[in-house]
């Protein structure tokens, strides 16, 4: 991150904010209904699965593997110098994240590549970022 | 009852495209507006109804209405999600002129795309709401980066490679080339320029993006019957749709099973087809929606030009180019074109039809165009005759 440009951080709304809380303690949180016990997410107030506003806020494991990924050279806002790497993470509870991959330079890794969650705090928001599994970040 | 060849596109209008246009987006649409309806043979108080794009425009319907000083607008309407949104501007006035709601209905696209508004410029300070409060803290910030993220799981579950990519640039340009309009005129590009081009965001190079354009294209809707009345060769409007999928987001949509498909663009190409009563191989001209490469492979899958993968092979054996099977953005398109959200492809699949495009496929009958992908989309097919 780029010392005194803010990262844009996400404007909680009254559907959002236990999610980020939840990130500010540390915990990646998804809504898991309490009907049908599909996990979903983004955040909304209605199951998709079988449409009831009922849910309760599950913490996810952290664990999960890259689903697709791109690295960014080309730097389009201060906040974010390049060139960094964005991961889609597809965790063992079924929701895919977009977060920053944390890995040594020329680490190696891919679609499939088994990661792990990490905290990285900033002034509005914590956020998550991914570690490669069995390699030091 | 069925819309098929009821309403036809009965005049086209378009301005220079640059990189600084010079003029107001207003006056550009204006241009692109009258030019269009005298194209079609008609005057401003035949106009009756205006259906717009509504994503990044500041031109409302009283703008127009005053400026050329219309008559009662019985019927006007905006579409929204982006590019998708092109060609669902003809749906609407599709169901407008064959419901009777509207008889001479005035669509455009105006942008400053280059010179004033930048659709990949990002905001910088201040929260970040809806769908982006998910990417934007994590660096995920542009339309590019967002698309970047489709394409490499492309390659992934096909072993596509970036010279694959590569190729769609490489046609694209091709076709600009001769086509004194684009913007990219007489500058064609090899593979090798592809691949020494820089990076923005893997797998994305420079020459996998589309252009950023200043410039305006309008387009008149009417009814069938009235269209061949007029001066202005009708293209007629044979099926017209507009899509969605599952788990929708603008362009990100990552909770949806298989990122390497285009379930939006697969959506409309069900309802097309079924309304046209055709099928991918019916069409002889076909105008591709192309932001980034790799949506122009995903989109050939979707509206089942190839199977699933099989969208590279098309740039190999040449089914794409002029003289082949589908000719695709014979006039450059947006890498080549130039940038106006999916609006050229529609004034280029009526030129083909009419026989007067500057790249002129020999005798096309159909043609299809397709608008914004990874959004909600839309598309039409276009047929010389109605029947």
């Amino acid at each position: 991150m780029s010392e005194g440009v803010p990262l844009p951080y996400p404007a909680r709304d009254r559907d959002t904010t236990p999610f980020w809380e939840a990130q500010d303690r540390h915990e990646l949180c998804f809504q898991r209904c309490a009907q049908c016990g599909h996990v979903r997410y983004p955040v909304g107030p209605l199951c998709p699965e079988c449409r009831s506003f009922d849910f309760e806020w599950s913490q996810s494991s952290g664990k999960g593997v890259i689903y697709s990924y791109t690295v960014v050279r080309h730097q389009t806002h201060p906040a974010f110098p390049a060139p960094y790497t964005v991961l889609l993470v597809e965790l063992e509870e079924g929701p895919r994240l977009i977060a920053q991959l944390r890995a040594p330079e020329g680490a190696a890794f891919g679609v499939g590549t088994r990661v792990s969650i990490a905290w990285e705090d900033h002034p509005k928001q914590a956020l998550p970022v991914f570690a490669i599994d069995g390699a030091a970040p | 009852m069925s819309i098929r060849n009821r309403a036809a596109i009965a005049g086209v209008g378009q301005t220079e495209f640059s990189k600084d246009s010079g003029r107001s987006t207003l006056r550009m649409a204006l241009e692109a507006i009258l030019e269009a309806l005298d194209d079609a043979g008609l005057r401003p108080e035949d106009v009756d109804s205006i259906v717009k794009m509504s994503a990044n425009d500041d031109i409302y319907e009283i703008d127009l209405l005053r400026n050329l000083n219309l008559r009662n607008l019985r019927y006007f309407n905006e579409v929204p999600h982006g590019g998708g949104a092109a060609c669902g501007t003809i749906a609407s006035a599709v169901a407008a002129v064959t419901s009777g709601m509207a008889d001479v209905v005035v669509t455009f696209r105006s942008l400053n795309e280059r010179s004033e508004r930048r659709f990949g410029e990002t905001t910088v300070g201040g929260g970040v709401g809806h769908w982006r409060q998910y990417y934007f803290p994590h660096g995920l910030v542009t339309p590019a980066q967002w698309v970047a993220i489709h394409g490499q799981r492309y390659l992934h579950a096909y072993g596509a490679t970036t010279e694959d990519l590569g190729r769609v640039s490489v046609l694209l340009r091709k076709h600009a080339a001769t086509n004194p309009h684009a913007m990219m005129y007489a500058r064609p590009i090899t593979l090798e320029d592809h691949q020494n081009s820089r990076w923005i965001a893997e797998p994305l190079r420079l020459l996998d993006c589309c252009l950023d354009t200043d410039g305006a294209c309008a387009v008149i809707v009417t009814s069938a019957e009235k269209a061949k009345t007029l001066k202005g060769v009708p293209a007629y409007i044979t099926a017209a749709t507009q899509g969605t999928g599952s788990r929708a987001e603008m362009m990100t949509s990552y909770q949806r099973a298989d990122l390497g498909r285009l379930e939006e663009s697969e959506a409309a190409a069900r309802e097309l087809w079924r309304v046209a009563e055709m099928r991918p191989e019916d069409m002889d001209v076909i105008q591709i929606y192309d932001p980034f490469t790799p949506m122009v492979l995903l989109q050939l899958e979707a509206y089942g030009f190839a199977k699933p993968g099989g969208a590279p092979a098309l740039f190999r054996d040449g089914s794409l180019e002029l003289g082949g099977r589908w000719p695709m953005n014979t006039h450059g398109g947006h890498l080549g074109d130039g940038y106006l959200h999916g609006f050229s492809h529609i004034v280029e699949g009526v030129r083909q039809l009419r026989g007067t495009a500057v790249n002129q496929v020999i005798n096309p009958k159909t043609c299809l165009v397709t608008s914004g992908v990874g959004v909600p989309t839309s598309a039409i097919v276009l047929s010389k005759e109605a029947s």
